[in-house]
């Protein structure tokens, strides 16, 4: 059976950076600190137009699409560490790799799929304006890390028969 | 769905570690596959039938 799947060995490293910068990210996140380091020009391909508004006039005055802007990349960094340790870890070989292993990691995307649909149906009845879009950035890891502790979970009843 | 194969590792004295070797699974997937937790793939079925030289019919039937 052929399953495209990184290396058993991507496994530990990949779970320790994942885990590690989950957790820094969430701090990060939550207590809004910001390192003047990370501030740098980054290229913007798609943006909001910046509206001037009065009380009886509506103006488009610019757009930040297809230009440099100034941006601080932490976020981004850290989003694209988690994100790709994260796949690595979820999606890493098993020592031995075989039909029973494809079908808990399948049950377990599966799960974790509904859950956080789930959660994404509460949200868009019950939580509105900013809060809602956190709740979005959240879903972008915690679909993720669901899958990989259901994954864990179910591994480790395996290989505990 | 019910299956022999505890009977048949039995009368070819081989161990659920040899015949995951074999068959290139853990031993822990033919342990699920002798206490029903886990049905397995046709593939993995018609092989354990070669190995035990008998048909999938012999290895696993319907309740």
């Amino acid at each position: 059976m052929k399953t495209i799947l990184f290396p058993h060995s991507y496994k530990k490293w990949s779970s320790i950076i994942f885990y590690t910068t989950l957790i820094f990210g969430s701090y990060i996140w939550f207590s809004e600190t910001t390192f003047e380091f990370f501030n740098m020009k980054v290229f913007s391909v798609l943006g909001d137009d910046t509206i001037l508004r009065t009380e009886t006039t509506e103006n488009i005055i610019g757009n930040h699409a297809l230009q440099w802007i100034d941006n601080n990349v932490l976020d981004e960094l850290l989003t694209l560490i988690i994100v790709i340790s994260g796949l690595m870890a979820s999606f890493s070989r098993e020592p031995i790799e075989d039909e029973l292993i494809a079908k808990l990691r399948m049950d377990s995307l599966t799960t974790s799929l509904y859950i956080n649909y789930g959660i994404l149906l509460l949200a868009t009845l019950f939580v509105y304006e900013l809060t809602y879009f956190h709740v979005m950035v959240v879903q972008l890891f915690l679909i993720i890390l669901v899958f990989n502790l259901i994954f864990k979970y179910k591994l480790h009843q395996h290989y505990k028969d | 769905m019910k299956n022999n194969i505890k009977m048949y590792r039995a009368k070819y004295d081989v161990t659920q570690e040899d015949l995951s070797k074999k068959l290139g699974v853990s031993r822990q997937t033919i342990n699920s596959i002798e206490n029903n937790k886990y049905f397995p793939s046709l593939e993995l079925g018609l092989q354990m039938a070669q190995i035990f030289e008998c048909k999938v019919d012999d290895l696993f039937s319907l309740d």
